[in-house]
């Protein structure tokens, strides 16, 4: 390029700086989100490996029982390292109990991790914030996110219940980080970490006599680390864990007299919320790449425009000498300068938003970061998008322009395209009498150029599009918690630490005031079995994700509605051998399930087979089985008792039923009868409200850029038209029109393409939420949201894009209202 | 390249011009033949839509003939590229349109040196003192450093006849100079392109102004799209 046409070039930008900076925007603002998003991934991949890894997680969790003590356990585990494939192995134990700060009780329970006091933690580790491992006997550490939702601060005395129902009171010494965990507020349950000295403490009962669990030999979890082909760092293969963790279960049994409970084999190296970090993070970089996407191709087009709008100076600089080449690389210089400033402009800010967007997810998987430092490469592929792309897209017209011939240039005539194509498509609109001639000007004028109008158009309605489906996403998970509602039809429910008849339970609930009536349902935790008919799952530590629970229902249930079901059928009553399994369950299995299956299930130790009768689609649960309590007991070989209540109170507000509770809690106790929790229906929806909230907000942000890059692609298309209709606005001043009449003319174009865009928005709006649904509703729930087009959504949207058309068409009309006839005549 | 062409400045032969237009097409010239010789003044006059501007088109490789062929400078413009009509372009023609096309965002003086840019004949250091020289000439070097847009529609088409003659062309090829012109100042442009043609460069004026018989030296008159008359006038250098 000569120095000449570099002068030319910046004297080009500066003579169309408002059209140039609003290229430079529209690049920026896309680029800024994507770079966000991108670098936010980089650092939150890399540092929740690095959390999770750092805890260096259990393979497998063995549960066998009865415990053993702990020196037991240390010559177990000593002997488990030298299996094949086990690199690492240690004993622990866990239990869940109700909790007591200061003598208050709290609704939040607490899931206990207990370690012997010389395990080294060298694997399935957590960190002590404030203390030392162990702990002294009499002590537990509280994971640090449990404070607030247990209301506890460190030094305050608990008291929590073991597994026999002994209380043990204890004294707060620290806090823990544990990041293999999910928050504790979105589980809704707090985290203790204690050694087993304290628990050494406790009597005998008549759980311990009975050989279920006992203080003195609590430890009834191996847990192992399986070695991958390196044989130094641990497995990423499921199905190796699962084998090696088979053959360590049998010799479990066959060398130690153990009887193993299950397997627990979460995702390797994946951190339990990881999937729906992932899936989160990959549609809003989809998302925002769509957006960078379409301002490139605004930017394009918008070149193309300034392209287009030079021609008449191209003929003349080719007339006088110059060649296609010099022109190109005028025109590549202008777009590289465009995306280049655009690209530095975004830099900053993309970071800024990056780190300041990553500590949500943080939030959300529980993980400290040791740095918010995106990873190099993302700058290099920041640097691609931002630089190589747009002039990718404007390669097209850059050298269809830089070929204009002389000819050409002189034939063109800037509006160019063919009136006649509008005029004959809204030429009937003439013939409405009384029709306001400027309106039926500006409403032709719109579609006068079909590419141009296509693209301001797509451009608004992919804003729309987004904006509407991520408010109908946000239905369709008020849906999911309303159609939850609905299938809760009790206002508490009870969960027995042991299993109690219904005949027994019924005259100590039906006298409590405030009770109408009362179910016994039974709730068991199961597992599917795996290789050699060992139960096998995908539980993480938290005995939450990856959990099976059976339900048995008794048959005159009238507080349980039957799910919907997507495949089968539902339970008949006192149908025996039968189960129904929803789609959680499905998703989680290692193998195939259908209907007409066998499925062998382990529960509460004891294996049993069932014939898969129905599937059911259950948003919201986890995983879950259905049989009926004439069923479960059959298979178990035991009489029918109940361990958990379903209550329906006489009034329904929240007071009444906490009344309730804890009334029910009290006359149980009275009877000798032991409450794992007593809790009203409230505290579900707490749960998985705290799941979805985060992500709602953010899917709802992505459509602010693109509604920037709508609004700008908007007012570059009105700036070009004013601009190629000049010589057209100066006829109409020149045969009286009004500045304001023209003024209108221009606005009200602006407002048909902003009009046009909501309607081309309708049918792609409702595909991404469809689509969103499936997404957000496959990744959380395993089946997808229920489709809940937003009409406000859309109103508020046609209300917001109209207000931007207006805004973002005043400029183009204040300037064609103020172009004076000569102005307009002399324009080249 | 034969003799004969390199003997004339323009040669055009047997030439026919036809544009498409709707479902036909339509003449512009029609089996048109000139010469023009080195050192000629010539003005090419008719009424509009006689095709003169078509002819002169035709001239600066601006438009390709449909049949015939068109010599001009010693080239044969019909085998030509694009890149290769700029090229000549700039070594051998100069061209002034009647709108006087001057790039609005760079000052006169830079227009000037532009096609020199293009070119590459005359040597950097030299093209500002030679643009400034070129402004001097056609009467406007005080306004050398202004934009297009602040001078008058005269002291436009002489900045337009400067940039014509930056690389010192054998030839200059105008379409209607003075149409945009009052008729004082057309006189003074007229006059301009005498002073050229006196200094032995070849000029090509297409006009519908009667007036130029007096300074031109051969008026080739367009009628229908053909030549209907060719006459020396015996003005010119």
């Amino acid at each position: 390029m000569t120095g000449l046409l570099a002068v030319k070039l910046r004297r080009d930008l500066r003579a169309t700086w408002p059209r140039i900076a609003l290229m430079v925007v529209a690049i920026a603002v896309s680029l800024t989100a994507f770079s966000a998003v991108l670098y936010a991934w980089s650092a939150i991949d890399r540092e929740v490996e690095r959390a999770y890894l750092s805890t260096e997680p259990a393979s497998a969790t063995i549960r066998f029982a009865p415990g053993v003590d702990t020196e037991r356990m240390a010559a177990i585990a000593a002997e488990a390292r030298d299996q094949p494939g086990v690199l690492e192995a240690t004993g622990r134990t866990q239990f869940t109990s109700d909790i007591t700060v200061v003598g208050e009780p709290r609704d939040v329970r607490l899931q206990v991790f207990a370690a012997a006091p010389d395990d080294p933690l060298t694997m399935a580790r957590f960190f002590v914030e404030d203390g030392a491992w162990p702990p002294d006997p009499g002590e537990i550490y509280l994971g640090r996110d449990s404070l607030d939702l247990l209301e506890v601060a460190v030094g305050d005395a608990v008291t929590v219940e073991t597994p026999d129902g002994e209380a043990i009171r204890l004294w707060v010494a620290g806090t823990v980080y544990d990041p293999s965990l999910s928050p504790a507020a979105q589980e809704q349950a707090g985290r203790g970490y204690l050694s087993t000295a304290s628990l050494a403490a406790v009597g005998e009962s008549e759980a311990a006599a009975a050989g279920q669990w006992s203080p003195g030999s609590p430890l009834d979890q191996l847990k192992i680390q399986v070695a991958g082909p390196d044989e130094t760092t641990p497995s990423r293969d499921r199905d190796t864990i699962v084998a090696v963790a088979g053959d360590v279960a049998l010799w479990l049994q066959q060398a130690h007299g153990l009887a193993v409970a299950e397997i627990q084999v979460p995702e390797p190296y994946a951190h339990p919320h990881q999937g729906q970090a992932d899936a989160l993070l990959s549609a809003l970089l989809v998302g925002a790449g769509a957006a960078l996407l379409l301002s490139t191709i605004l930017v394009a087009n918008m070149l193309g425009g300034l392209f287009a709008q030079q021609i008449p100076q191209i003929g003349i600089m080719k007339a006088i000498g110059a060649r296609a080449g010099s022109i190109a690389r005028l025109y590549l210089a202008m777009t590289l300068l465009i995306a280049g400033v655009a690209t530095l402009l975004a830099l900053a800010p993309g970071i800024l938003i990056g780190r300041a967007f990553a500590p949500a997810v943080f939030d959300f998987l529980g993980i400290d970061p040791a740095g918010l430092a995106p990873a190099w490469w993302t700058y290099l592929v920041v640097l691609a998008a931002g630089v190589v792309l747009p002039v990718l897209m404007a390669l097209v017209p850059l050298v269809k322009t830089s070929r204009t011939t002389v000819r050409a240039a002189i034939d063109h005539r800037g509006a160019g395209a063919d009136p006649r194509r509008a005029t004959r498509v809204l030429a009937r609109l003439g013939r409405i009498a009384r029709l306001d001639r400027g309106l039926l000007m500006a409403l032709r004028n719109t579609i006068r150029r079909p590419a141009r109008f296509l693209l301001s158009a797509g451009l608004l309605a992919s804003a729309g599009m987004m904006f509407v489906a991520g408010l109908s996403a946000r239905d369709g998970m008020e849906a999911v918690a309303a159609e939850t509602a609905e299938l809760l039809q009790w206002d508490v429910a009870v969960q027995l630490a042991t299993p109690v008849s219904v005949d027994v339970l019924a005259p100590v609930v039906g006298q409590v005031s405030g009770v109408e009536r009362f179910e016994g349902w039974t709730t068991a935790s199961a597992s599917l079995s795996g290789p050699g008919g060992l139960p096998v799952s995908r539980t993480y530590p938290d005995q939450g994700h990856g959990r099976l629970q059976v339900t048995a229902l008794p048959a005159d249930t009238t507080t349980f509605a039957p799910p919907e079901l997507s495949e089968g059928r539902w339970l008949e009553a006192q149908e025996t051998g039968a189960i129904v399994l929803n789609q959680v369950t499905l998703a989680a299995a290692d193998a195939d399930i259908q209907t007409g299956d066998t499925v062998q299930l382990s529960i509460a130790g004891v294996s049993t087979r069932w014939r898969v009768v129905g599937i059911a689609e259950e948003r919201g649960a986890t995983s879950s089985a259905y049989v009926t309590a004439e069923g479960l007991a059959t298979a178990l070989g035991e009489p029918r008792w109940s361990n958990a209540l379903r209550i329906v109170t006489s009034d329904h507000d929240e007071q009444a039923r906490a009344t309730a509770a804890d009334a029910v809690d009290q006359a149980l106790a009275g009877a000798g009868i032991d409450v794992q929790s007593a809790d009203s229906v409230g505290r579900q929806e707490a749960v998985t409200g705290g799941h979805l909230e985060p992500i709602l907000v953010i899917l709802l942000a992505t459509a602010l850029p693109m509604g920037v890059i709508g609004c700008i692609g908007l007012a570059s298309t009105m700036g070009a038209n004013v601009l190629e209709r000049i010589r057209e606005f100066g006829v109409m001043h020149a045969i009286g029109a009004r500045p304001k009449a023209v003024r209108r003319i221009v606005i009200a174009e602006g407002i048909f393409i902003a009009l046009a865009s909501c309607l081309l928005a309708v049918l792609p709006a409702l595909g991404v939420t469809a689509a969103i649904g499936a997404l957000l509703g496959n990744t959380f729930m395993y089946a997808p949201l229920p489709f809940r087009p937003s009409i406000l959504a859309a109103l508020i949207w046609t209300g917001l894009v109209v207000l931007g058309a207006w805004l973002a068409t005043d400029a183009a009309a204040t300037r064609a209202s103020r172009l004076t006839v000569r102005e307009a005549l002399a324009y080249l | 390249m034969n003799a004969d062409t390199a003997d004339a400045a323009i040669r055009v032969s047997h030439v026919v011009k036809t544009y498409p237009l709707g479902a036909g097409e339509v003449v512009a010239v029609d089996h048109l033949s000139l010469d023009i010789a080195y050192g000629e003044f010539v003005a090419i006059v008719g009424r509009s839509g006689s095709g003169k501007t078509t002819l002169l088109n035709l001239l600066a490789g601006i438009d390709r003939p449909t049949s015939g062929t068109v010599h001009v400078a010693r080239a044969d413009l019909g085998s030509l590229s694009e890149s290769g009509l700029a090229t000549w372009r700039g070594h051998n023609v100069g061209l002034v349109f009647q709108f006087f096309q001057l790039l609005p965002t760079l000052t006169v003086v830079e227009n000037v040196m532009l096609p020199m840019d293009f070119a590459r004949k005359v040597p950097v250091a030299d093209r500002r003192d030679r643009a400034l020289h070129l402004l001097d000439r056609v009467g406007i070097g005080d306004q050398a450093d202004k934009l297009p847009a602040t001078l008058s529609g005269g002291q436009q088409q002489r900045a337009a006849i400067a940039r014509a003659l930056a690389n010192d062309p054998p030839l200059l090829l105008a379409d209607e100079p003075t149409g945009n012109l009052d008729s004082h100042t057309a006189d003074a442009v007229l006059k301009l392109f005498a002073d050229l043609n006196a200094d032995g460069r070849t000029i090509v004026v297409v006009t519908h102004e009667r007036d130029i018989r007096s300074i031109v030296g051969r008026e080739v008159t367009l009628v229908d799209r053909r030549i209907v008359d060719d006459e020396r006038t015996g003005a010119s250098a």
